[in-house]
């Protein structure tokens, strides 16, 4: 495994235990530049390796809890009129930062989602008519509920688009469990991982993701994948999907410490990234079964 | 089982995609016929099928029956016209055309389409029927792939893209060239025909008639078309002893030359050989006559021919297809020694009505010797500004008299006939013989091409003591037309076909290479009769096989050939997988005699592990092969060096080789 | 005598049939073997022989050799596309993909899946069912196509699917090449709903209220639950929350769920009647978007919901009773 990476991975599954691979596929998304969803029941931990990845790289981070009062302003952030300078000032909301979570994103009004998802899909704000970028890097970690909960607003299919992966997280296993209730204090988020990564290293390592090997028999398997979506499902992924899961791919291949990307890094980031945009909500083995149908 | 299905299939409409390739593969077959066939066959066929392209085009409605039945009515009239009572050969294709033609106007389901493809591949047959030279072949092979390619548009819904149906369907022609061959080799030839056919279908060849008017050879002189071709035993003789005898004209009748009456019998003439005997081959294009046509003069005769009275060699039936017969000739001979008075009665009489000046010149002579009369006559063709031409002018009644002192313009048959005229009026028996002068060495195969060109007429006279005697009055006047050919003694440059013209070397060059391959062509494609086969698989066998033999033989042959073809079909797997690809294919089957195999979509680093479970001695040799695999099929070449890669997959070859081993 | 003629060819055909060795499907995958292909001359060949022969007999006549060579060309030219008609069909696997339940009497659309393992491109392969309109397609090298299938249904329940004929005359059709599949598949007939627009009855308390705009009313308060964002605040219970109890919101639940239940016993008529009848109110209840419940045999099938699961549910029940 790629040493730093490796290095994260381990300080992060301290804090979140046996959930090994889910962590990684996480880290991937992040390499990768994309948006990260996790969708679990309440209580299984989705906060905590919200906080535990961004704690990790050390960036700027801040955390929004989304409700249903919450209005765009409280993300953006508003512009309040000063006083002594007799102008409007604005007052930058808690998207400007490296790391926002959006904690229980499907509870917010679409409104605020959209405000939100705009921003992430193209790295600015606009806010009453001024345009101002966000700053490099900046990831959005949305956690949410799943949709069956009362009270809340599924996000549209073309919003899941925007997120990169959907993860989910799962019980622990029981010997995990056990630790964790052997823990002292028990509550997992007082328990924060050492910083491991600057943001310099983060934009390397991401530098170094883009430079990975694909070949022409990789795509042509990627392709099959997607294809055989288009041709079996009632919605097919979209040419965002399958550059995602290029993207992945190489991340993946660069978590592996390999400088090429092989049909098994492909199999392993393509259930996260394809799941939640099939819509099959009652069939999350989907992905696995395109998996088993398309030859390498 | 399958009845009820087929039926889907050819009710089925066709898209217009369909059509076009079916106009354009019919349109190509058209085209191979429209040199032969009368322009307004082509012009009609081709507007049919332009009128069906605007039929679907514009979305005009197909025609009704009672315009077909109206048009059919028409076309008929116009082949009555064209064609007369005789319904043969060129009829019978032109109707086909047309009718394939009227076919297309309504046609709408593949059954249709099938039907017209069908009978268009027969119309390209049919073209052998005119010619069946090396390029006719070839040509022929453009509307039959187009065809094959229109025939597997048809049976798909939806049309191929275009060159992919090119492909498949030249790879299956090629394909089926093997099995093509045993069978062309192998099936028993009958002697044709099985019924009689129709004149007309000779109507093409071209050769020495029985009767000579004044301006017959010329014709032929302008046909370039090859007449037969002679492969000596020895060497070639001289370009002067190349007389090849044809059909012996007795008697005049106005203008013309005619050879005698059958039902006049005349005695056998004898022959006394002197010289050493030349032994040659003659193949013998079909020219629809009864001559075969041997050297002056022959003392063995093919198998097939029979000598008339005046040594000209005939066959049974007219000549319609190519033959090959041997020969032995002698130079010197003395021809009839004694003269019948029957025969020296024919071989004097003249018309005495017209020519009356040509008559008194020679009753001036008829009191000389006969060599001096000849001499005397030879002179006044060599003297007087006599003109060796092939475009004479007109000549009235007195053709002779017009010929001797007024335009002294004219070719060999002007002089022949005027000399022998002049010899009979004389008193000197004498008769005119046709048949080919000379030839043309190939010096790539080594044989002589006498062409229609080289076709000639001269005279022959009986003198007492040496029989009949051979004297060229052409000679006369241009000894080269004898010497070195035709195009030698022509002083200005006549109509004369292409090949003939000796200035257009590297043509003429190009020419005899290529008439080489026609020769060998003729010889062993189109001369494969049923006396060629038998020869040939005698000659292969060492056995004197029989009928049954060959039949047997071909059958087993077939079967083996058949079997060949599936095989190589069926087995082939498509594709050509890269060396590496080959490695691991090679693994994986070996893995699969213990009965594991990757499923579909199980990565090989995945397909390694479980090997791993499975043997778990050998988990890190697997796991290893693997990670191998994926970095030589998947990993950045740039980074690695042609000889690198090799290296490591030969390594890699090693690794499944030991994981193999150490298996078992 | 006709009819003998006719049962003795259909005891033939069948007999015949019984011979043929058929692809079976094993773990809903059926492959084409070579053994299980059949391959005979197609109707349009007899065509092509009377050309064949007919070439031969000029090329004899005529003593035409390139007429013999066109005519043997063109006669092994059939015994490779014989070979390409095989090959076509050899190695395809074939399976069922899906099948959505269908009411009895409709065609059902089945999805088969033909997958290609030869790494070979197939061009028009038709597939049907016995005695049903067939679908073509092409298959590009390594990879699969779905054929929609029509097949006809008589009776609920659920049928077997009849076996399934794949077949193909590509690329000259001249031979037709066909293959039979066997899979034990089956596939879910709903009940046809009886054809008589009956109105929907009200449900077993008579007392009910019937009126269908009540029917999704929000009449029975049954309870409170602690406050979450997103609920409506009309249904707050502020009267709580202002005397410092906490937020929380009042349940309620419609009156018609309750009531309106299909009941075997309001049905008449013989089994089929009455599941007839059931399942036009079944399906007309869907339509109208109610909340309804099916008792079968006295006792309560299913509780009353709207979901499309239950609707299914439901007709599965009827369809298999």
């Amino acid at each position: 495994m790629h040493p730093t990476v490796e290095n994260i991975t381990q300080s992060i599954n301290q804090v979140i235990l046996g959930k090994h691979q889910q962590v990684r596929l996480a880290l991937t998304c992040l390499l990768a530049g994309g948006h990260l969803l996790i969708e679990d029941l309440p209580g299984m931990g989705k906060t905590t390796l919200a906080h535990a990845l961004a704690q990790v790289f050390g960036l700027a981070f801040s955390r929004v809890q989304f409700t249903s009062d919450l209005l765009p302003a409280d993300v953006l952030g508003v512009s309040v009129y000063d006083r002594n300078t007799s102008s409007f000032q604005f007052h930058q909301g808690p998207i400007f930062s490296n790391i926002l979570l959006a904690d229980e994103v499907n509870r917010a009004t679409p409104k605020t989602q959209s405000a939100l998802l705009e921003a992430m899909e193209e790295y600015q704000v606009s806010v009453d008519g001024d345009t101002l970028p966000l700053p490099n890097p900046f990831f959005v970690i949305a956690t949410q509920n799943p949709k069956h909960n009362i009270g809340t607003f599924p996000l549209p299919e073309s919003q899941l688009d925007r997120f990169l992966m959907r993860i989910s997280l799962g019980y622990p296993d029981p010997a995990s469990e056990r630790s964790l209730l052997k823990k002292q204090g028990g509550r997992a988020l007082d328990q924060k991982p050492s910083t491991i990564c600057s943001s310099e290293s983060l934009l390397n390592l991401q530098s170094a993701v883009e430079k990975i090997h694909v070949s022409d028999a990789v795509l042509d398997y990627l392709q099959a994948l997607i294809q055989h979506t288009r041709t079996e499902l009632d919605t097919g992924l979209s040419p965002r999907a399958s550059l995602g899961l290029r993207k992945c791919a190489q991340a993946w291949a660069l978590c592996e410490n390999r400088d090429y990307v092989i049909p098994e890094d492909i199999q392993a980031v393509f259930p996260s990234i394809a799941t939640h945009r099939l819509e099959e909500d009652s069939n999350t083995n989907i992905a696995e079964k395109i998996i088993q149908n398309v030859a390498i | 089982m399958f009845e009820g299905t087929s039926d889907t299939m050819t009710q089925k409409t066709l898209s217009s995609h369909h059509l076009y390739w079916l106009l354009v593969s019919l349109g190509s077959a058209l085209a191979l016929h429209s040199i032969h066939l009368p322009i307004w066959i082509t012009v009609t066929t081709a507007g049919l099928g332009i009128w069906r392209y605007f039929i679907d085009k514009k979305h005009w409605a197909l025609p009704k029956l009672r315009w077909l039945i109206l048009l059919t009515l028409l076309i008929c009239i116009g082949l009555l016209f064209s064609y007369g009572s005789s319904f043969g050969r060129d009829a019978s294709v032109s109707l086909l055309l047309i009718m394939s033609g009227m076919k297309l106007l309504e046609t709408k389901t593949v059954r249709d389409y099938i039907l017209i493809i069908s009978i268009a591949y027969f119309i390209v047959a049919s073209t052998y029927v005119f010619s069946q030279t090396a390029s006719t072949f070839l040509l022929s092979l453009i509307p039959l792939t187009l065809l094959t390619a229109t025939l597997v548009q048809t049976s798909l819904p939806q049309t191929l893209n275009s060159r992919l149906a090119f492909k498949l369907a030249g790879k299956m022609l090629l394909q089926s060239i093997p099995l093509m061959l045993v069978l062309f080799v192998l099936f028993p030839r009958l002697p044709g025909p099985i019924w009689g056919i129709s004149k007309d279908a000779y109507s093409g060849m071209t050769g020495l008639d029985d009767v000579l008017e004044l301006g017959d050879v010329g014709h032929l002189i302008r046909n370039s078309s090859v007449a037969f071709r002679v492969q000596f035993d020895e060497n070639i003789p001289s370009a002067n002893q190349l007389y090849w005898r044809g059909p012996v004209l007795w008697r005049q009748q106005q203008n013309q030359w005619l050879t005698t009456e059958s039902n006049v019998p005349l005695s056998h003439e004898s022959l006394m050989t002197t010289g050493i005997p030349i032994d040659y081959t003659i193949t013998l294009e079909p020219h629809n006559r009864h001559w075969l046509l041997l050297l002056d003069m022959p003392t063995k005769l093919p198998d097939l021919a029979t000598l008339r009275h005046d040594y000209t060699a005939v066959a049974k039936s007219p000549v319609r297809t190519r033959i090959r017969y041997q020969a032995t000739s002698s130079g010197q001979y003395t021809l009839s020694s004694e003269l019948s008075p029957q025969q020296r009665k024919i071989a004097l009489a003249i018309n005495r009505d017209n020519n009356l000046e040509a008559i008194s010149l020679g009753q001036s002579w008829a009191q000389l010797p006969a060599d001096v009369i000849i001499n005397k006559a030879l002179k006044k063709f060599n003297q007087e500004p006599f003109v060796y031409t092939l475009r004479p002018p007109r000549l009235s009644s007195n053709a002779i008299d017009d010929f001797l002192f007024k335009t002294q313009k004219g070719f060999c048959e002007h002089y022949a006939s005027s000399f022998v005229f002049l010899m009979r009026a004389a008193g000197v028996p004498a008769r005119i013989v046709t048949g080919y002068q000379g030839g043309e060495i190939n010096p790539n195969g080594n044989y002589l091409i006498v062409r229609q060109s080289d076709a000639h007429a001269w005279a022959e006279v009986w003198l007492k003591n040496k029989g009949w005697v051979r004297i060229d009055p052409t000679a006369a006047v241009a000894p080269e037309r004898i010497e070195q050919g035709i195009e030698e003694a022509l002083t200005e440059m006549d109509e004369l076909p292409i090949f003939v013209r000796q200035n257009a070397t590297w043509l003429k060059k190009a020419y005899l290479n290529w008439d080489n391959i026609n020769n060998t062509w003729n010889q062993w494609i189109l001369g494969y009769d049923n006396k060629r086969q038998l020869a040939f698989l005698n000659k292969l066998s060492g056995e004197k096989l029989s009928l049954s033999d060959i039949a047997i033989s071909m059958i087993v042959a077939m079967l083996v050939m058949m079997l060949v073809t599936a095989v190589l079909l069926l087995t082939k797997k498509q594709g050509k997988p890269s060396l590496v690809d080959r490695q691991y294919a090679q693994h994986i089957k070996q893995l699969s005699k213990i009965g594991v195999q990757p499923q579909i979509g199980e990565g090989s680093v995945d397909f390694a592990y479980r090997i791993g479970q499975l043997l778990p001695k050998q988990a890190k040799q697997a796991i290893n092969i693997a990670t191998l695999y994926n970095e030589l099929k998947y990993g950045p070449l740039q980074n690695n060096s042609q000889m690198r890669q090799s290296k490591q997959l030969q390594l890699l070859k090693q690794m499944i080789q030991t994981f193999h081993r150490s298996k078992a | 005598m006709l009819e003998a003629l006719q049962k003795l060819n259909h005891a033939f055909k069948q007999r015949l049939k019984a011979l043929f060795r058929v692809a079976k499907s094993v773990n809903k995958v059926a492959t084409l073997n070579a053994r299980q292909i059949y391959i005979l001359p197609s109707r349009w060949s007899l065509f092509y022989l009377l050309l064949l022969l007919a070439l031969l007999i000029g090329a004899i006549n005529y003593t035409l050799s390139l007429a013999y060579a066109a005519t043997f060309l063109l006669a092994a030219l059939a015994n490779v596309a014989m070979l390409h008609t095989w090959r076509n069909l050899a190695y395809l696997e074939v399976s069922i993909n899906h099948a959505k339940p269908v009411f009895a009497g409709d065609l059902a659309e089945v999805e088969v899946k033909v997958r290609d393992l030869k790494n070979r491109s197939r061009y028009a392969i038709c597939a049907n069912f016995q005695d049903e309109r067939s679908t073509t397609q092409s298959i590009n090298a390594n990879t699969s196509e779905i054929f929609t299938l029509p097949l006809t249904t008589h009776h609920r329940g659920y049928l077997s699917m009849p076996r399934l004929r794949l077949h193909t005359e590509f690329p000259l059709s001249l031979f037709h090449a066909w293959a039979v599949v066997k899979t034990e598949e089956k596939i879910l007939v709903y009940p046809k709903p009886s054809g008589d627009a009956l109105v929907i009855p009200n449900g077993i308390d008579p007392d009910s209220k019937g009126n269908q705009s009540m029917l999704a009313g929000d009449e029975d308060f049954t309870g409170h639950k602690t406050y979450q964002l997103g609920d409506l605040p009309s249904k707050v219970d502020w009267k709580a929350s202002s005397k410092g109890m906490g937020m929380f919101s009042k349940q309620y639940s419609g009156e018609a769920s309750t009531s309106l239940y299909f009941d075997w016993a309001q049905t008449t008529g013989d089994t089929e009647a009455r599941i007839a009848q059931l399942t036009r109110w079944v399906v007309d209840a869907q339509a109208a978007q109610l909340t309804y419940g099916l008792k079968l045999n006295g006792q309560i099938q299913f509780m009353p919901n709207n979901s499309n699961n239950h609707y299914h549910a439901c007709l599965k029940a009827l369809a298999t009773r």
